[in-house]
């Protein structure tokens, strides 16, 4: 038995899942980028945990440093399009975006 | 490989990426006037490009070749590389951009300068996305289109935009994590994710270490391509991105980002990496009927032009993966040539709904009528493109429907192509209903004086629909020229 | 001792994960998650993965929880309205329950089966270094990290500087 591969891998999907509850269950705009977030960092520990398993840890932390700057640019857009629909509505609430339906 | 040919292989990244420097380099005033030269001239050079390269590759009797951007590389690296496919998807790509810069003339005022800014990184991006082969570098660049494609969609800063484009975001956010971590789990056991090497290590995945986490592995990949492509049960966002981005946008985005996001994806991997996983086939035939009859039956009951084509794309992505489903090289040609032909006609479409918006400013088809005398060149290439869509012959359409139903029907699933025949019925019906609502009938009060639009936008859908019918007419010799060279 | 480190920083992460879900506060949830970033840059360095450490440290605890507090001061009005408080608890309230059941049903799921995935040996593992790699055989990320970054200038541009015209 390998107390760490279970942990690890026990972990990473609890913060996926609680990412993508949170994502489900909320309706504030930037608390959903949060969720998106939470996730990301367990694809984040996925990622180098696998580079750790099979001795190419150089590689698995080039993938990593590619995922965060991707992730920064990501949440810098999301909280822009937030920003805006607070301009626009005065709320982040995604109650109010429901004019697209059907 | 020819130092000329090395040139033109360059242009695919390095003409947007100059493009924009130009476009940012020049003083405001002169560059809002020639941004939009600067997208088309990237276009139309992309889509010769494309045709130079496919002549040389085949006048060297090579199928691919590689290259790097910038220096060159280790072993192992992750390359540039073009193959047949990805020249035809690089042509589409040509092809619609120029298509979404002609639009853009008329409809969107001050916005011109960041419209061509993003539409160029929208293009490096699909152009990555044609190009790479590693699955990590391919997640890089659908980042980067999505990115682009958020801020185009809400280029105008109205409520509907904002909406459409954060719904998009949320999305595809979660399909980054479902793709991500699949990579994760095949990148454990194949050490690389060059698409050589996945492939090797999945070519015996039963026998590997721990098979559960290679199933885990290629099911959350299929997942999160499903979600990008927009495939039945995960479309939610689809239509509402393309209803609300601006209508120079939504021709850019309806007619390639999404396919190349997510159905060249799934083509790429059914077709170079996941050979040996009969699994995955199945899964995807099965979303690929369910998209095809529910996207078509979801169609018929929309009220907006814009809502109406989205519908029927999902339905059409249905019939591009089907045919990369059934695993032959007969439907992975018919999928092939269909991305070409959907590429194609739902640019034609969406470039008639700009010029229905244009000329009326609005959408919604219960509120327009009787267009056909006043705007005949956009009614004629909207029936022309609907043809094509329903599978009439002769159009390109028909063809590739064809090829991929037979394929269907070569791998002993008769009912699941019997059902995609049956649901070109249902093509046929919502279109006749869009063409009857908003070309045929009697004028509708306050559209008495509503003008053909001029220009770019009637340009674009003349040229595309001449290359719908020149293409169906054509076709026959395309197909003896595929049998001459033993493909089906 | 790696071992107990990271199974500690794995607990410290989804223990913040919790908290980011629950805490009605904007602010304290950003913090967490910022909280997380730390404990996983803690993990990434047991891992050997010392610039991804770095990078997780200094962008993710840094850059990104900053981006957050600015939005979360320009569109959040300072409101503790207890009826919103309590809808919220109420929506989050399984959400413990649910982890608790989940966690330990893949636990015992995967101590049953048995499973078991064994480090490499010394010999095994790739001599390069971070930056060999990086830089030799990865350049199309380095060029997609590049276009990322025009695309975020290029939002920035659309979405927060026309806003303030209007």
């Amino acid at each position: 038995m390998n107390v760490l591969s279970i942990a690890i891998l026990t972990a990473a999907l609890l913060l996926i899942v609680t990412g993508l509850y949170m994502l489900v269950r909320t309706y504030n705009m930037i608390r959903i980028i949060i969720a998106v977030e939470v996730a990301m960092k367990a694809i984040t520990l996925l990622l180098a945990y696998a580079g750790w398993l099979n001795g190419q840890t150089a590689l698995s932390q080039a993938f990593v440093v590619t995922i965060i700057v991707m992730e920064v640019v990501v949440a810098v857009v999301a909280a822009g399009l937030a920003i805006s629909s607070f301009r626009k509505n005065g709320d982040v609430d995604i109650r109010r975006l429901n004019k697209l339906n059907g | 490989m020819s130092a000329g040919m090395e040139f033109v292989l360059l242009t695919f990244m390095g003409l947007p990426l100059l493009m924009v420097l130009l476009n940012n380099l020049l003083k405001k005033e002169i560059a809002q006037k020639i941004c939009l030269s600067l997208g088309i001239i990237a276009g139309i050079v992309q889509m010769a490009a494309a045709v130079f390269v496919f002549a040389s590759l085949k006048a060297a009797g090579q199928t691919e070749a590689d290259f790097s951007q910038f220096w060159d590389l280790g072993v192992g690296a992750s390359r540039f590389s073009v193959d047949f496919f990805s020249l035809l998807v690089l042509f589409c790509i040509g092809m619609v951009i120029t298509a979404g810069f002609l639009t853009a003339g008329k409809t969107l005022g001050d916005k011109k300068f960041n419209f061509t800014n993003l539409a160029m990184i929208l293009l490096l991006g699909m152009n990555g996305i044609a190009l790479v082969t590693d699955l990590f570098s391919l997640y890089v660049f659908l980042e980067i289109t999505g990115v682009a494609s958020f801020v185009m969609i809400s280029l105008n800063k109205e409520g509907d935009g904002i909406e459409g484009a954060f719904k998009y975001l949320v999305m595809s956010a979660i399909a980054t994590v479902f793709i991500l971590g699949g990579l994760a789990f095949l990148f454990m056991q194949s050490g690389s994710l060059q698409y050589g090497d996945v492939a090797a290590a999945l070519s015996d995945w039963q026998y590997a270490e721990q098979p559960a986490l290679l199933i885990a592995g290629f099911v959350l990949v299929l997942v999160g391509f499903s979600i990008k492509s927009g495939v039945m049960p995960f479309h939610g966002w689809l239509p509402d991105a393309y209803q609300s981005a601006p209508a120079a946008v939504s021709v850019i985005l309806g007619g390639i980002v999404t396919k190349m996001a997510g159905v060249y994806a799934l083509l790429r991997l059914t077709a170079d990496i996941f050979v040996n996983v009969p699994v995955f086939n199945q899964i995807l035939m099965l979303l690929a009927i369910v998209s095809i009859v529910l996207g078509a039956v979801a169609a018929i009951t929309q009220t907006d032009f814009k809502r109406i084509l989205a519908y029927s794309s999902i339905s059409q992505i249905g019939y591009i993966l089907l045919g990369a489903s059934c695993g032959s090289a007969v439907g992975l040609i018919g999928a092939m040539l269909h991305f070409f032909n959907h590429a194609t006609f739902k640019t034609t479409l969406f470039v008639n709904s700009a010029a229905v918006e244009i000329a009326t400013g609005t959408t919604e088809i219960e509120k327009l009528g009787g267009l056909q005398e006043k705007m005949p060149v956009t009614g004629v290439s909207s029936i022309l493109a609907f043809l094509s869509t329903a599978g009439i012959p002769p159009l390109a359409g028909f063809w590739s429907k064809l090829l991929i139903i037979i394929a269907a029907w070569q791998t002993g699933n008769v009912f699941i192509a019997g059902l995609a025949l049956f649901a070109s019925i249902f093509t046929a019906a919502y279109f006749l209903r869009l063409q009857r609502c908003v070309f045929f009938g009697p004028a509708v009060e306050g559209l008495e004086d509503t003008k053909e639009v001029t220009g770019g936008v009637c340009l674009s859908s003349l040229a595309l629909s001449a290359i719908t019918v020149g293409f169906g007419l054509l076709f026959p010799a395309l197909l003896l020229f595929l049998q001459g060279q033993g493909l089906i | 001792m790696t071992t107990f480190i990271i199974v500690l920083c794995l607990v410290v992460m989804v223990g913040f994960a919790i908290s980011a879900a629950m805490l009605r506060s904007m602010l304290k949830s950003a913090v967490s998650l910022a909280a997380m970033s730390a404990a996983l840059a803690v993990i990434l360095y047991m891992m050997g993965a010392i610039w991804a450490a770095l990078f997780e440290l200094s962008v993710c605890v840094g850059l990104i929880t900053v981006v957050f507090i600015s939005a979360i001061s320009l569109t959040t009005p300072d409101r503790r309205d207890e009826a919103h408080a309590a809808d919220h608890r109420r929506r989050f309230a399984a959400l413990p329950f649910i982890l608790i059941a989940l966690g330990a049903a893949i636990i015992a799921v995967l101590v049953y089966t048995g499973f078991s995935l064994p480090l490499p040996g010394e010999e095994a593992v790739a001599e390069a270094t971070f930056n060999q790699v990086f830089w030799q055989t990865r350049q199309a990320d380095i060029l997609g990290q590049i276009l990322m970054l025009l695309a975020g200038a290029f939002a920035v541009v659309v979405l927060f500087k026309e806003g303030k015209k209007i």
